[in-house]
C-alpha cells in the first residue's frame, strides 16, 4: 500500500534539522532552536506511532515507488527511533542547557547540536525504512556522519579522538557492507526477470530461492562484518566504548539504544534473504558464534571498566550479542525474543545513559571512583539509576528479564543447551558489574563538598517516562507491540506477514477452569 | 479468597512505595501498618479457607492465550507457610522499629527509608513466592527476593557488607539458572508454566525439571555447594538476618521444591537420592562448621544451613513414598521459622543491649536480662529438637518417615542414621553454649547492659510462645 505517511515521517526531522541550521545564533543559547527541536521530535513521535498503527491495521506501507517501505519489522525500529528519539531529545533540553551555562558549549554549538541531533534521527529513520538496498547502505553510512559531529561536539582532545576513531572504523567497516550490498544486487540482477528489481529488498526476498547460494553466503559474511561494525558486534566493536563515553549523554543513549539496532535491522534484512536462499544453518551458525563471543568478551570488559559510560557501552555490546543469539536460535520464539530484546534494551539503556548524564551534571565526572552517594545527593536520579541498573542486569519485574528469559527459552528449545547456559552464566558477570555500580556509586557516602538537591524536572521527567516504559514492558508487553513482533518474526522466517498472531494477554483473576475450558 | 491472597502480596508492596515517597520519620510506621494489614488479610484468608473446608483453589491472574504466566494457589501448605512468613515479617517490622535506633550499642542508626521500603517489598515478594502456582512466577519472585536481600544485607554500606550482599546476590542468581532451565523445559514440553503440568512430563522430563529446581533451591537455601553466601550475609542488620536468613528467604528454596514435588504426582527415585545425599553432606559439613564459631550470628547461620538440610532430607525422603516425611518437612518449615527467628532476635537483643554478640564474652545473661536469657534457652532447645518445643515434633516426623521408607532402601538407614547423629551432636553443642551464656555471674559487657526496649521484648515473648505452640498449630492444620 502506498501512503504519504512515511514521507511525512522522514520529512519531519529533516525539515526540523534544516530549520535549526538556518536559524541565526545570538549571544545566548537560542530558545527558538529548542522550540523547533521539540516540535520536530514531537512530530516524529506522532508520525512514528501513526506509521506503526497503519502497518498494524492494514499491512506494509510504501512510498517513493517502494524505495521506502515499512513492514512490521521496520515498524518496530521506526517506533524505536520515534520513542527513544523523542525522550532523549527531551532530555537533551536540560542537559545541553546545563552545558551551555557551564561554558562547555558555545551558543553556536548549542544550535549545531540540535541540528545534527535531528539530522541523525533522519538518517536512522532512512536506514530503517529503506527498501532499496543501496539506499539502506547510504543511510547507515550517513548515520555515521550525522552522529560523528555529535560525538565530537565538545571539541576536547579526547572527544575529537573518539569521533575520529568512530568515523574511521565505521566507514571502513561499512565499506564491507557495500561489498555485500553490491554482491547481492549483482546476484539478483543476474537471475531476476527485471534486473531493476534487484535493488529492492522486497523483490530480492521474494525471489531469494533463485539466487546463487554461494554468492549469497559471501554477501552475508560481508554484510555481517560491515553492518556488524556499526552494530558493535565483537570483534568490530572497538569504536563503540570511546564514542559512547565521549558523546553527550543523550547522544550516547541514542547511539546505544537506537543506532546499534538500526545496523542490526539491516543485518536482519539480509539474514531473511540468506535463510531463504541457503537455509538457516549457515547464517545461524555465524550469528551464534559472533553473538556468543560478543557476550563472553564484553561481559568481562564490562566488569573491569572504571568509567561509568564505558561500562554501559560494553554492556551494549553484550546485549547486542544476546540479540544475535536470539536471532541465531531462530524459530518464531528466538526471532521474537531477539526483537523484543532489542526494544527492551533500548529503553533500559537509554534510561541509564540519561542517568549517567545526571551523574555528570552533578559530579562533573564519570569515574566510578569519584562518584559516590548519588542516592543521597540526588535521590530521584539515584533511585532511577538503581532501578535501571537492576533492570539491565535482568531482574524482574523489569523488561529485560522478560526478553532474556525468552532468549534463554529459545536457546534450550533449539537444542543449544550448553551455549545457552554458558551465556546465562556470563550474564551473571554482568550482574556483578551492575551491582558494583550501585553499591559503589549510587550508595555510599557523598563527598562533603557536594551540594545536595536533585536535578531539575527537565532531565528527570524523560527518565521517569523511560522508567515507566521499562516497567510496562516488564509487566505486560502491550498488545500492538507483541502483534508487530510476532508478524515481524514471521516475515523474517519467510512466512506471510499476517501469520503468527501472538496470543492475547488476559488479566484479572480468572479461575483455572475457564482457561481449561477454552483449550 | 484469591483477592485476599493478592492483597497479601500487594499491600506490603504498596507500603514499600509509600515509604519511598514519604519523609523518613514516617517510614517505620508505614512499614509496620502495611505489614500488619498483610497479617490481617492472611488471617482472613486462613479463616475463609478453613470455613470452606480446606478445598484447594487455583486461579490464573495473567495469561498469554492459553499459557498461564502468573497464577495463585491456595491450599493447606501455601496458607500455612504464608502465615509464618507474613506474621514474622510483621513482628520483624515492630522489632526493627526499636532495633534501628540511636540506642543500639552495636550499630546506632536512624532507620533509613531504604530499610523499611525493602523490608515491606520483601514481605510482598515472599507472599508471592508462597502463593504462586507457575514456575515463571516463582522465578520472578525468587529474583525479587534476591534483589531485596542484596539491598538489605548491604544496608550498613560498609565495604564488607556490600561485598557480602553482592556475594549473596550473585551466588543465588547463579543457582536461579536452575529455575530458568526448569521453567524453559516445562514450557517447551507442555506449553505452560503451571506447576501442575510437571505431572504430564515423562520420567526424563520430570528428573530434569525437579533436579533443576533443586539446584535453584540449594542456592536460595544455602545448601552445599552454594552455602557460602549465608555466613557472610550475617553482615546484615540482625532483624534482617532473622527474617531473611532464618524465617523466609532461605525457605524459598525448600518451599519451591515442596511445591514441585506435590505437583509432580510421584517423582523419579533418582531425584530422591540426589536430594538425600546432598542433604546429608550438607548436614555433616554444617555441623563441623559449628565448632569454630564464636560469633553467635555465624553459629546461627550454620545452624540454619543444617536445619534446612533436614527439610531437604525430609522432602527427598518423601520421594520414596513417605507422606509423613513430607508433612514433617512442611511443619519444620513452619516451626523452624519461629524458633530460628527467636534465636536471631535474641542475638539482636544482645548486641543492642551489650554491644557485642561474641559468645565467649557473654555470660550470666539470665541474672541481668531474664527475658533474653529465657528466650536464649528456649530458642536453643527448640532448634535442637527437645520436647516440648516445636522442633521436636517436626524432626520426629522426619525421622519416623525416614525409617519407614528405609525398609525398602537399606542404604537410607545409613543416611538417616547420620542425620540422627548430627541431631544429637548439635544438641550437645548448643547445650554447651546455653550453659556458658545463660546462667552464672554476668561478665562486664552483660553487667553494663542497657535495658531492652519494650517493642523488642514484646516480639521475643510472642516468639517464645510460638516456639512452644507452633508445632501444635502445624499438626492440627496439616491434619
Amino acid at each position: 500500500m502506498s501512503s504519504v505517511l512515511p514521507i511525512l515521517l522522514l520529512l519531519g526531522p529533516l525539515v526540523g534539522s534544516l530549520a535549526i541550521f538556518a536559524l541565526p545564533v545570538g549571544k545566548e543559547a537560542s530558545r527558538t532552536v529548542e522550540i523547533v527541536h521539540v516540535a520536530a521530535i514531537g512530530f516524529l513521535l506522532v508520525m512514528a506511532l501513526a506509521v506503526g498503527g497503519v502497518t498494524l491495521a492494514s499491512g506494509p506501507v510504501g512510498a517513493f515507488g517502494q524505495w521506502v517501505y515499512v513492514d512490521p519489522l521496520a515498524a518496530i525500529f521506526v517506533g524505536l527511533v520515534g520513542v527513544v528519539g523523542f525522550l532523549t531529545g527531551l532530555y537533551s533540553l536540560g542537559y545541553i542547557r546545563h552545558d551551555v551555562e557551564h561554558g562547555e558549549l558555545t551558543p553556536f554549538r548549542h544550535k549545531l547540536y540540535y541540528g545534527f541531533f535531528n539530522l541523525f534521527l533522519f538518517t536512522m529513520l532512512l536506514a530503517v525504512t529503506a527498501n532499496n538496498i543501496v539506499m539502506m547502505w547510504v543511510a547507515v553510512e550517513a548515520t555515521t556522519l550525522g552522529s560523528a559531529f555529535l560525538v565530537g561536539i565538545y571539541g576536547k582532545r579526547s572527544s575529537l579522538e573518539a569521533a575520529w576513531k568512530y568515523v574511521i572504523i565505521c566507514t571502513v567497516g561499512v565499506a564491507f557492507g557495500l561489498y555485500g550490498t553490491v554482491l547481492t544486487f549483482s546476484n539478483g540482477s543476474e537471475v531476476l526477470a527485471d534486473p531493476h528489481g534487484a535493488i529492492l529488498w522486497t523483490t530480492l526476498f521474494a525471489n531469494a530461492k533463485a539466487l546463487d547460494p554461494m554468492l549469497v553466503k559471501i554477501a552475508f559474511v560481508f554484510v555481517l562484518i560491515g553492518f556488524g561494525t556499526k552494530a558493535g558486534i565483537f570483534p568490530m566493536h572497538a569504536w563503540l566504548p570511546d564514542a559512547h563515553s565521549e558523546a553527550p549523554s543523550p547522544v550516547s543513549a541514542l547511539l546505544s539504544g537506537v543506532l546499534l539496532k538500526c545496523a542490526l535491522f539491516v543485518i536482519i534484512r539480509y539474514y531473511a534473504i540468506t535463510m531463504q536462499a541457503v537455509g538457516p544453518e549457515f547464517p545461524q551458525t555465524l550469528l551464534l558464534l559472533l553473538g556468543f563471543l560478543s557476550v563472553a568478551v564484553s561481559a568481562f570488559l564490562f566488569f573491569v571498566q572504571q568509567d561509568l559510560k564505558r561500562k554501559l557501552a560494553y554492556s551494549s555490546v553484550e546485549h547486542i550479542g544476546l540479540i544475535l543469539l536470539g536471532l541465531g536460535f531462530g524459530g518464531p520464539l528466538g526471532l521474537g525474543a531477539a526483537l523484543l530484546h532489542a526494544v527492551n534494551h533500548s529503553f533500559a539503556k537509554a534510561l541509564l545513559f540519561c542517568g549517567s548524564g545526571n551523574v555528570l551534571m552533578k559530579y562533573g565526572s564519570r569515574d566510578l571512583g569519584t562518584v559516590k552517594g548519588l542516592l543521597r545527593v540526588a535521590p530521584v536520579s539515584g533511585v532511577l539509576m538503581m532501578a535501571g541498573a537492576l533492570a539491565l542486569a535482568g531482574f524482574p519485574p523489569f523488561n529485560v528479564f522478560v526478553s532474556e528469559f525468552m532468549v534463554f527459552n529459545a536457546g534450550l528449545g533449539s537444542g543449544w543447551i550448553w551455549l545457552t547456559i554458558g551465556a546465562a552464566l556470563l550474564l551473571t558477570v554482568t550482574i556483578a558489574g551492575f551491582v558494583q555500580i550501585i553499591s559503589g556509586s549510587v550508595l555510599g557516602k557523598a563527598p562533603e563538598t557536594m551540594r545536595k538537591g536533585d536535578l531539575g524536572f527537565a532531565t528527570l521527567a524523560p527518565m521517569g517516562l523511560l522508567m515507566a516504559l521499562v516497567l510496562i514492558f516488564g509487566f505486560a508487553v502491550p498488545q500492538p507491540v507483541t502483534t508487530l513482533i510476532g508478524r515481524a518474526a514471521s516475515v523474517v522466517a519467510g512466512g506471510p506477514a499476517t501469520a503468527l498472531e501472538p496470543p492475547t494477554p488476559i488479566y484479572g483473576i480468572a479461575p483455572q477452569l475457564q482457561l481449561e475450558a477454552r483449550r | 479468597m484469591l483477592d485476599l491472597a493478592l492483597a497479601t502480596i500487594l499491600l506490603p508492596v504498596a507500603g514499600a512505595v509509600l515509604v519511598a515517597v514519604s519523609p523518613q520519620p514516617w517510614a517505620k510506621r508505614i512499614c509496620q501498618v502495611f505489614s500488619g494489614l498483610a497479617v490481617v488479610t492472611v488471617l482472613l484468608l486462613t479463616w475463609q479457607f478453613s470455613a470452606a473446608g480446606k478445598v484447594p483453589v487455583q486461579a490464573t491472574l495473567i495469561a498469554f492465550g492459553d499459557t498461564a504466566i502468573l497464577g495463585f494457589t491456595v491450599d493447606t501448605v501455601s496458607v500455612l507457610v504464608a502465615i509464618a512468613v507474613v506474621s514474622i515479617g510483621f513482628l520483624i517490622a515492630i522489632y526493627s522499629g526499636a532495633y534501628l535506633g540511636a540506642g543500639n550499642r552495636e550499630h546506632p542508626d536512624i532507620g533509613r527509608r531504604r530499610f523499611y521500603a525493602f523490608l515491606a517489598l520483601f514481605i510482598g515478594a515472599m507472599a508471592g513466592v508462597v502463593f504462586t502456582d507457575t514456575l515463571i512466577g516463582q522465578l520472578v519472585f525468587f529474583e525479587i527476593t534476591g534483589a531485596c536481600s542484596w539491598a538489605l544485607i548491604g544496608y550498613y554500606e560498609k565495604p564488607k557488607s556490600l561485598y557480602s550482599a553482592a556475594k549473596a546476590l550473585i551466588i543465588t542468581h547463579i543457582a536461579s539458572l536452575g529455575l530458568y532451565v526448569a521453567a524453559s523445559v516445562l514450557f517447551l514440553d507442555t506449553h505452560t508454566f503451571s506447576l501442575s503440568a510437571i505431572a504430564n512430563l515423562d520420567d526424563t522430563g520430570k528428573t530434569i525439571v525437579l533436579i533443576a529446581i533443586m539446584v535453584a533451591a540449594w542456592g536460595k537455601s544455602a545448601q552445599l555447594p552454594f552455602h557460602m553466601w549465608l555466613p557472610d550475609a550475617m553482615e546484615a542488620p540482625t532483624p534482617i538476618s532473622a527474617y531473611l536468613h532464618a524465617a523466609s528467604m532461605v525457605k524459598v528454596g525448600v518451599y519451591i521444591v515442596a511445591r514441585s514435588l506435590m505437583a509432580s504426582g510421584g517423582a523419579p527415585e533418582i531425584v530422591g537420592w540426589v536430594g538425600v545425599v546432598m542433604a546429608v553432606i550438607t548436614l555433616v559439613f554444617g555441623f563441623l562448621m559449628y565448632l569454630p564459631q564464636a560469633d553467635l550470628k555465624r553459629l546461627l547461620a550454620y545452624s540454619t544451613i543444617t536445619q534446612l538440610a533436614y527439610i531437604f532430607l525430609a522432602l527427598s525422603l518423601s520421594v520414596f513414598g513417605s507422606k509423613l516425611a513430607f508433612n514433617g518437612a512442611i511443619a519444620h518449615v513452619f516451626n523452624h521459622a519461629f524458633a530460628k527467628t527467636l534465636f536471631f532476635l535474641v542475638a539482636g537483643a544482645l548486641s543492642y543491649t551489650t554491644g557485642t554478640r561474641m559468645l565467649p564474652v557473654l555470660r550470666g545473661v539470665l541474672s541481668k536480662a531474664p527475658l533474653i536469657g529465657v528466650a536464649f534457652a528456649v530458642a536453643a532447645l527448640a532448634i535442637t529438637g527437645v520436647p516440648p518445643f516445636n522442633g521436636f515434633f517436626s524432626k520426629f516426623a522426619i525421622f519416623a518417615g525416614g525409617f519407614s521408607v528405609s525398609q525398602a532402601h537399606p542404604l537410607l538407614y545409613v543416611l538417616v542414621g547420620i542425620a540422627l547423629l548430627e541431631s544429637v551432636g548439635s544438641f550437645a553443642w548448643f547445650l554447651k553454649w546455653v550453659g556458658w551464656t545463660v546462667p552464672g555471674r554476668p561478665t562486664d559487657p552483660v553487667a553494663a547492659a542497657a535495658p531492652l526496649p519494650a517493642a523488642m521484648g514484646f516480639v521475643l515473648v510472642v516468639l517464645v510462645i510460638m516456639s512452644v505452640c507452633s508445632s501444635f498449630i502445624a499438626a492440627a492444620w496439616l491434619g
